[in-house]
């Protein structure tokens, strides 16, 4: 069974940075998003002589990943209202102090502020550069649904930017 | 102005503050498999064989330290308290890494439960204590048959966090076996649980199966099961989360027989690393 070990490792080795950073930016936070990518290389090392024998397995390693983030947001959401008896902050936790208006510190900051579902949809499309098929898949979702999550997303992150800039525009 | 490549950009940017540290940690985590170490087998008559086996995971998983870790354990399996049964299949259909398999059979000692999830081709384990759970798994090609009379002997022995030994045999046990009685290295004896023909035991330590007696209607038998080729954890207990196996079957070949191994820590929910 040592190839099947060896598949494995090859699997871990070849896509954990890809899993990691797409995890990051679903969660936007790297503590989250590492636990996230633990449980996901456990369950598929649990199912690794099923998984192994698909034509993409990192597909399906993305599709346990992109549920496990989604089904926590909730949960993480009421944690962190339950702690500080406050909403969720509506800003990522890097946010830069300084007051100088930057394209992509703001373009960040209005990221971290979307519904963790139009972010998901945004990463998956724009950062993986998934074809929209394949984020239905990874998001359990219909391509319909897709379309318009990603559509909400980015009129939502254009809608922000122009609070700061009204010369901004994001084209769908 | 800002447009798809700036979007693409940003996103960039931001999953560029992920450390190298970070993934190599991740990487370097031993998630899965170890082949189990084969006792063995006494050869006798004929087993169709259980082919290529699947490697499952096993999670093990703290919720506090475990000094006196096997306290309340007895080499008899006693009654169940209130709502332990319950408690166990609850938190180990939770961390079963195969889902859906139907409860065979539960062995409770003191306050830990063990208990066997199997189908014709897979089975799943888990053992439930005060301070740690510990599940794991099997897969076959092939349905797995055992004589009348006779037990298939799969036994491992691990360690908790802490470094607490302990020990286990399960298998599937044919018609007529009423019961089964297992004679370790240094001569104690445990009693296991037989039921819907599965059986099962565990001790604390890391004493191997010696033999084990067999009553079915006919009278007893005794099987003996020869010494493991290697020792895996030496003489001293396995480290944290270390895990061995050795199989044999009385009336067979023994099919070949692996399982996967990754251990979760810390926390009271596997897969969680703790930090």
């Amino acid at each position: 069974m040592d190839h099947r070990r060896a598949d494995f490792e090859n699997f871990v080795a070849h896509n954990t940075d890809a899993l990691v950073r797409t995890a990051y930016l679903i969660v936007w936070d790297l503590p989250e998003a590492e636990d996230l990518v633990q449980e996901t290389l456990l369950k598929v090392a649990g199912r690794w002589h099923r998984v192994r024998r698909m034509e993409h397995p990192v597909a399906y390693a993305r599709r346990i990943l992109v549920n496990l983030a989604l089904s926590g947001a909730d949960r993480r959401g009421r944690r962190r209202r339950e702690l500080t008896g406050e909403p969720p902050p509506e800003r990522g936790d890097d946010s830069p102090e300084s007051g100088a208006i930057d394209t992509q510190d703001e373009l960040m900051r209005a990221l971290a502020a979307l519904p963790p579902r139009q972010r998901t949809v945004l990463v998956l499309r724009y950062f993986l550069d998934l074809p929209e098929a394949e984020v239905a898949a990874a998001m359990k979702c219909s391509l319909g649904t897709v379309k318009s999550t990603a559509s909400r997303g980015l009129a939502r992150l254009e809608q922000t930017l122009r609070t700061t800039n009204d010369t901004r525009s994001i084209p769908t | 102005m800002t447009d798809q490549t700036e979007l693409r950009a940003a996103l960039r940017e931001r999953a560029a503050h992920v450390p190298a540290s970070s993934i190599d940690r991740l990487v370097h985590h031993d998630y899965h498999p170890r082949t189990r170490l084969m006792r063995p087998p006494v050869a006798i008559g004929a087993l169709a064989t259980a082919g290529a086996a699947g490697a499952v995971a096993v999670v093990i998983s703290l919720s506090a330290g475990a000094s006196n870790a096997f306290a309340g354990w007895s080499p008899t399996p006693t009654p169940p308290g209130p709502k332990q049964l319950a408690a166990a299949n609850a938190d180990c259909q939770t961390q079963s890494p195969i889902a859906g398999l139907p409860l065979k059979l539960s062995d409770t000692r003191g306050p830990f439960t063990f208990s066997v999830y199997a189908d014709a081709n897979a089975s799943a384990t888990c053992i439930k204590g005060p301070a740690f759970t510990a599940v794991s798994g099997n897969e076959s090609s092939a349905p797995i048959s055992v004589p009348a009379g006779h037990i298939l002997l799969s036994s491992s022995h691990t360690a908790n966090r802490a470094g607490d030994a302990y020990s286990f045999a399960d298998g599937r046990a044919g018609d007529g076996v009423s019961a089964v009685t297992l004679t370790l290295d240094d001569g104690s004896q445990v009693q296991a649980t037989v039921a819907n023909g599965w059986f099962v035991a565990w001790w604390p330590d890391t004493q191997a199966v010696k033999s084990a007696a067999i009553t079915t209607p006919t009278g007893m038998t005794t099987q003996t099961f020869p010494a493991a080729s290697q020792a895996p954890c030496g003489p001293q207990p396995c480290p944290s989360g270390g895990f061995s196996q050795s199989s044999g079957f009385s009336g067979g070949g023994g099919g070949a027989n692996v399982s996967g191994f990754s251990e979760a820590g810390g926390s009271s929910k596997g897969g969680r690393r703790s930090r």
